[in-house]
């Protein structure tokens, strides 16, 4: 801090200070913390709340009419105490009907369902098979775009991959799923050829294959797995192959022993941020799935939010999520033996 | 380790229009340290790379131990080089770099690793195995590159300007100790550089190039006393150029007229009579007096003590004169008007030709 105040002066130096703080507030820690004390805490609601509630009034009434035929004042007096007694309990009821107490515990956690445990573990296990399969097509790739000798052919290659990036999210999965579907382009092709029966829903069910998940997710996060795995090569001295190539090595034992590992950096936060966007992907499932191949966690977590409308669960649901996240990262930066200082570069 | 010959027979290569490396013979003797000499960009390390199969000529044979090269990769070739910037391996440890070419090979751990652990030896490196390279110094880093290399058993060693990174000191000692493990290994060694010191020092013969061409191949020596060209004899130690006119040549003696006066010099490649040609003396071949075959009155302009020898400045019709002497009693006073002299076998008079020096 002290080193910045130097280089900054001391206004634009507490300045700084003030947005980078600012920053972690709003982006990370409100809004985790808001989650994480959401998924803490439930409302008990006692169903024989409303019940004492209409004794009291039944009582009252009675002590009403008591009270109204009564004529000693000493003794209407202590009727009417009673009654507003009651009035009180159960005004005091009613306010816990509206707004119920909270209790907090692990209870969230601990109360996900079997079938939801087993979407919950699915998803993790498709995430990862997600990743696995993107980092086996993105390495050639991101080696091919980082060794590309001479500008013009990085260049192309940059383009062929970034050009379908400006193009929404959304309408990718939905190319995807256009040629996909049932009468898609696949299986018109495979019809045309005569090869499936369309009239006769014939076709093949690619959509009701997980795998047509994975497609559209590889597809939609190539780069995130490629972009890190390139900059990393791209600082790769190429004598070192040279060396390697003259010494004798065989280009499996180049790739294993010189790139790779230079490449672990890049690898790392490619699977990372791919294991994130996947596992937390909502869209590509809702959109390729369509309720027929299964859900995704992350529709789950939706659904709690937005149709059972407990967003205590959701939150939970949320929560466990990112633990796994989390611990996957930790994991990744254990196994690549990087720091979170290679990371940042 | 066995040394093998290489030799470049009509060798020309080819950047798409560009032309690196004009059609060259060269034949480098087994087991002789060879190096090739010249300026920037011209040529050598396209040469050292078509030795080492990562270019292949465009046209003309490359034959190692008289075995056509062509269609060889690196990896097939009995030729191991160290890089310009060595590019070992940061992640592996020193062992493990010496250690690559064995691993490549398929050389169980154990005993690669003793290897590794002889060669570390051979370049004083043994207790430094374990260490990574970024941890050494850079003549260590220099010696685990050439461990690493010899480590395949090469038969050629290609060494493009590995000594370049390093400081004078530095640089002088590693001349030294490469020449002495030349020597112990008994490969040819073909060492590349610009750095003309280096190259005399420590070869058995030199290849000057310039601009893709071979200008002469010869050993220090003789390349010192008799350069074949005004390239060579400018690019290879100090020369006084001095512009005239070929007057007549008698008995290998040329005689020159020039702004200077009249100067008598070695011909060398015969330049024709009236043609331009370039008179050169080494400083340190001109003394101070009359009574050499030349003569040359000059006015001193500075005087600039190296130590043990003294560099005069001087300049005759306008053209600048250095002659290098002996430090001494006889060089402290010295009056403004010189007479400069020199030998006839001092001199030698060139055809007209480029220079090293622009
Ligand atoms: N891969 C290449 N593509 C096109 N031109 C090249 C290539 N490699 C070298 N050249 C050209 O060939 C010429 C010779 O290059 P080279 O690298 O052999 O020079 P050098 O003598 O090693 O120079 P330096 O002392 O600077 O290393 C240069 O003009 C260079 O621009
Ligand atoms: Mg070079």
């Amino acid at each position: 801090m002290a080193s910045l105040f130097r280089a900054y002066g001391r206004g634009l130096g507490a300045l700084l200070i003030l947005i980078a703080t600012l920053w972690i507030l709003a982006l990370i820690l409100v809004p985790l913390g808001a989650m994480i004390e959401q998924s803490l805490w439930w409302k008990d609601s006692k169903g024989d709340i409303t019940l004492q509630i209409d004794r009291l009034y039944n009582d009252m009434a009675t002590l009403q009419l008591d009270a109204s035929g009564e004529s000693d004042a000493a003794k209407k007096a202590g009727l009417e105490a009673q009654i507003a007694q009651k009035q009180a309990e159960a005004t005091a009821l009613e306010a816990q009907e509206t707004n119920p107490p909270k209790t907090y515990g692990l209870a969230n956690f601990t109360r996900m369902s079997g079938l939801h445990f087993y979407i919950f573990i699915r998803t993790i296990i498709y995430a990862l098979m997600v990743t696995a399969l993107a980092l086996v097509v993105c390495y050639p790739m991101a080696y091919a775009v980082a060794l590309a000798s001479g500008p013009r052919k990085a260049i192309v290659l940059t383009v062929a991959l970034i050009v379908p990036y400006a193009i929404n999210e959304l309408l990718r999965v939905y190319a995807w799923l256009m040629i996909l579907d049932y009468r898609g382009v696949i299986n018109g092709i495979l019809g045309w050829l005569g090869m499936v029966d369309l009239d006769n829903r014939g076709w093949i069910p690619f959509l009701e294959n997980p795998s047509a998940v994975f497609l559209a997710m590889i597809y939609t996060y190539v780069l995130f797995m490629v972009f890190p795995m390139v900059n990393t090569l791209e600082t790769l001295d190429r004598n070192q192959i040279e060396a390697a190539r003259d010494l004798g090595a065989s280009s499996f034992r180049i790739h294993r022993r010189v790139i790779i590992p230079h490449a672990k950096p890049g690898i790392a936060v490619g699977c990372i941020m791919t294991f994130m966007l996947s596992a937390g992907s909502y869209s590509v499932p809702a959109i390729m799935t369509r309720g027929q191949g299964g859900d995704w966690f992350s529709q789950l977590v939706y659904r709690q939010f937005f149709e059972s409308n407990n967003w205590n669960m959701g939150s939970a649901y949320a929560v466990s999520l990112l633990v796994v996240c989390t611990a996957f990262i930790l994991i990744m930066m254990r196994l690549f033996g990087v720091g979170l200082r290679d990371i940042a570069k | 380790m066995r040394g093998k010959d290489v030799r470049l027979d009509q060798v020309s290569i080819r950047f798409g229009d560009a032309v690196a490396v004009q059609p060259l013979n060269l034949t480098i003797e087994a087991g002789e340290f060879f190096s090739i000499l010249g300026p920037s960009g011209c040529g050598k390390t396209t040469i050292l790379r078509t030795v080492s199969g990562f270019i292949e000529p465009t046209i003309g044979r490359v034959l190692i131990g008289g075995e056509d090269m062509a269609g060889k990769g690196p990896n097939e070739r009995p030729t191991a080089l160290i890089f310009q910037n060595l590019a070992l391996f940061p992640l592996m440890s020193v062992a493990e770099n010496v250690a690559f070419g064995l691993e490549a090979r398929g050389v169980a751990k154990a005993e690669r690793l003793k290897r590794a652990q002889e060669l570390l030896e051979l370049v004083a490196l043994g207790g430094y195995g374990d260490k990574k390279p970024s941890d050494l110094s850079g003549g260590q880093r220099q010696r685990v590159a050439i461990a690493r290399a010899l480590a395949v058993e090469p038969s050629v060693l290609l060494l493009d300007e590995p000594l370049s990174a390093l400081d004078l000191k530095l640089r002088q000692h590693m001349r030294a100790e490469l020449r002495a493990i030349q020597k112990r290994v008994g490969i040819t060694f073909i060492y590349i550089t610009h750095d003309q010191g280096e190259a005399l020092a420590m070869s058995d013969r030199v290849a000057v190039m310039s601009r893709g061409q071979l200008e002469q191949v010869a050993a220090p020596d003789t390349l010192y006393a008799e350069p074949a060209t005004p390239f060579v004899a400018t690019f290879v130690g100090e020369q006084n150029v001095i512009r005239g006119t070929l007057r007549r040549i008698s008995n290998g003696m040329a005689s020159v007229d020039t702004p200077l006066g009249p100067v008598e010099g070695r011909e060398v490649g015969t330049p024709a009579i009236g043609a331009p040609v370039l008179v050169m003396v080494r400083p340190e071949r001109m003394t101070l007096g009359d009574g050499r075959d030349n003569r040359i009155p000059a006015t001193l302009k500075a005087r600039h003590l190296e130590g043990p020898s003294v560099n005069l400045e001087c300049t005759a019709a306008g053209q600048t004169l250095t002659v290098t002497l002996a430090n001494g009693p006889a060089v402290r006073e010295l009056p403004d008007d010189l007479v400069l002299g020199f030998g006839r076998d001092d001199a030698r008079v060139y055809a007209e030709g480029a220079l090293a020096n622009g």
